[in-house]
């Protein structure tokens, strides 16, 4: 059984496969980066996931055309982070509070909007056809090295563009005055204050990209991953995405990592809850499991190196 | 009027125009999508009490009783989020809690013999002390390595869920049944019925209303009650005068674990015969609903969690008897969160109280102070 699951985890189509499951969640991870960044807790990117998924579906279906619905889903993202933003810093309703209002429309609000739109319960059926779905890409040349080209040769266009993100959003947060003034909100309001920042504004903007990624992840998950929206779909994967996003220390690349990890235990449970007599429910549990015992171990990480700093400290 | 009434008064007011706002919101959204939107309308709002016959309406006791057993579990994993989110602790686990609680619960209740009368207090005893045990980790984290207790109680739901549906299915499951159940529940386990009317209004309630004294009066007159407020007013301060604010923390959220496990084996042994429950119940998400709308204070739990029955139920029958689905409840729920915690909601008025308030007791003084002068 060991070696049959390992033969089956070390080739080319499971790491195909990693890939895949891991862009929705570096999508909302690096909503959750910005977010963070900017000292704001964006615990609504799952209920923004699956409201996007679905109006990423409608737009599709309604113009016929892929890109609407892919756009429709961000701008959508877009509204539902500023609605969070607007609760959140001009009528100081907790943030979590803001955010978790917005889960709960995803939950059931979206089995309403899609019953009032279009009459259909549940799932979006037969609306996604073929050509809806977002177009996946054959690198030239790479798709015909073996080994890589099936590793790395046939993902969405989307799929491509999130781990493309990572490193656009790096550049934004560290190379340009608008990252800096994320930065600077988030760790020290008072002081981006005093040098004329306006702590809400960033606070917005930095919002709002948080809703465009998650928006993003949304349209990634009805309109390639599972081929349609249905209300269990986004399952969780905003909030792993908070986890990612704390276990790879608020930065693009550690988040990418951990997003990896987690997509890592998702495509395992794939994997093995298709073996015999091993159990797909604890199978099922180990994402979650491991982003309880990821945060453990970056929450030590941090702890000794506060440690070792200390005698520094204390000696001066 | 002194000016705390005022104040209480314009909270209350606050209050209910939320509520009010959030179910015109509803309308809206009824009037959008329905094609009967005046049937759905009455079926939501006045539904779960009145009975609609041909020979006129009449008020429903049966309906009635039924909204107050919902108010069972709710009561609990509201008062868990009273006293979690009093201390600013964000723990989202209510939710896996109860299932948990349920289905320790649950499980004594078959494999246990025990008397009539001893053997319910076992169960339900067992399942809050498991609750209060499991609400340790994303307690601990928070306090011993900083982990947000908000991301590890959130993924601590979904463990809880897949490990008791693995047991569910692989250990305990009646395989004599067509679906994935436990055996039945002994009779002595059971939590029986005040009346015995299949209103499912259990002692249960009896139980919950007893616990919200209690957690009234550990909030509000005990040192640790008050230390759980103080963290949550101000948790520098609190740190400051001494408060131990782990332990606090930490005991805010044991104590919140502990309600929610009570509740869900309350619920369980009451409602149920078997565990039957395939997913998370969502009680400890209407518990947060819950203690947002009674702000926190534990005595306001039982009417906010008779208002979500009420909401609950309404949009059942307006599911049932028109053509709106039952998530409409969603979208009224989240537009109460919104409006409902909205400290600045109608916030210009607040302060034109305060003013008032203020610019009469400044009047009042200097009338006292003048005549003072004269004598």
């Amino acid at each position: 059984m060991t070696s049959e699951l390992l033969h089956s985890i070390f080739n080319a189509d499971f790491l195909f496969v990693l890939i895949r499951i891991t862009a929705p969640i570096l999508f909302a991870a690096l909503g959750a980066v910005i977010a963070e960044k900017a000292g704001v807790v964006n615990i609504g990117l799952e209920g923004i996931m699956m409201i996007s998924a679905l109006f990423g579906v409608l737009f599709a279906y309604w113009t016929q055309f892929w890109l609407v619905g892919v756009l429709g889903a961000m701008l959508v993202g877009i509204f539902l982070a500023l609605v969070i933003g607007f609760f959140a810093f001009e009528l100081k309703t907790n943030i979590i509070l803001a955010g978790i209002a917005i889960n709960m429309l995803g939950a059931g609000g979206t089995i309403f909007l899609l019953n009032m739109f279009t009459g259909m319960k549940g799932n979006t059926g037969a609306l996604v056809t073929r050509e809806l779905l977002i177009p996946v890409v054959n690198i030239p040349l790479i798709k015909s090295i073996p080994f890589v080209g099936q590793v790395l040769s046939g993902h969405s266009l989307l799929t491509y563009l999130v781990f493309l993100l990572v490193w656009i959003i790096w550049v934004v947060l560290y190379k340009t005055p608008l990252g800096l003034n994320i930065r600077a909100v988030g760790e020290n309001p008072d002081a981006a204050t005093s040098i004329g920042v306006s702590v809400q504004k960033i606070q917005y903007i930095a919002i709002a990209i948080s809703g465009a990624l998650a928006g993003l992840g949304g349209a990634f998950m009805s309109m390639y991953y599972s081929q349609g929206w249905n209300s269990g779909m986004v399952a969780g994967r905003g909030f792993i995405a908070l986890a990612a996003a704390a276990m790879g220390r608020g930065e693009p690349l550690g988040t990418m990592l951990s997003s990896l990890l987690f997509g890592l235990a998702q495509a395992l449970r794939t994997k093995v809850s298709g073996v015999q007599g091993v159990s797909s429910y604890l199978v099922s549990a180990i994402p979650y499991l491991v982003t309880i015992l990821g945060l453990v171990g970056y929450a030590i990480s941090i702890k000794n190196k506060l440690k070792k700093r200390q005698p520094a400290v204390k000696g001066v | 009027m002194s000016s705390d009434k005022r104040l209480f008064l314009f909270n209350f007011l606050r209050g209910a125009a939320a509520i009010l706002l959030a179910l015109l919101v509803a309308t809206v959204f009824i009037f959008l999508s329905s094609k009967q939107p005046l049937t759905s309308l009455k079926y939501l709002l006045l539904g779960p009490v009145i009975s609609f016959k041909s020979t006129g309406a009449v008020f429903n006791t049966t309906s009635f009783l039924t909204l107050l057993a919902a108010m069972i579990p709710t009561i609990f994993s509201g008062l868990a989020v009273c006293v979690m989110f009093s201390a600013n602790q964000f723990n989202l686990a209510g939710e896996g809690v109860i299932m948990l609680g349920a289905f320790v619960g649950g499980l004594l209740g078959i494999y246990l013999k025990l008397n009539t009368g001893l053997h319910q207090v076992v169960c339900v005893l067992v399942a809050a002390i498991v609750g209060g045990l499991i609400m340790l980790i994303p307690a601990l984290l928070k306090v011993k390595l900083g982990a947000s207790e908000m991301v590890t109680s959130l993924m601590l739901n979904y463990v809880i869920m897949f490990v008791i549906l693995h047991f569910l299915n692989f250990t305990f499951a009646d395989r004599s049944k067509g679906a994935t159940q436990s055996f039945p529940f002994q009779a002595t386990a059971k939590i029986p019925e005040i009346v015995a009317n299949g209103t499912k209004l259990t002692w249960g309630l009896v139980i919950a209303l007893v616990f919200v004294v209690i957690i009234a009066l550990f909030m509000y007159r005990t040192k640790w009650g008050y230390a759980i407020r103080m963290i949550g007013i101000n948790q520098a301060f609190a740190q400051y005068s001494g408060i131990q604010v782990g332990a606090i923390i930490v005991l805010s959220q044991v104590v919140g674990g502990i309600l929610a496990g009570m509740g869900g084996s309350i619920e369980m042994l009451g409602r149920y015969n078997t565990f039957i429950w395939r997913e998370l119940p969502g009680y400890g998400w209407l518990g947060i609903t819950i203690a947002i709308l009674a702000k926190n204070n534990p005595i306001f739990v039982p009417v906010a969690a008779l208002f979500i029955a009420y909401l609950d139920k309404g949009c059942q029958l307006m599911a049932i008897n028109s053509d709106v689905p039952f998530e409409m409840i969603d979208i009224i729920q989240a537009s109460i969160f919104l409006f409902f915690a909205a400290e600045q909601f109608l916030a210009k008025y607040r302060q034109r109280i305060v003013v008032r308030i203020a610019q009469r007791d400044l009047a009042l003084q200097e009338a006292a102070g003048q005549e003072g002068s004269k004598s």
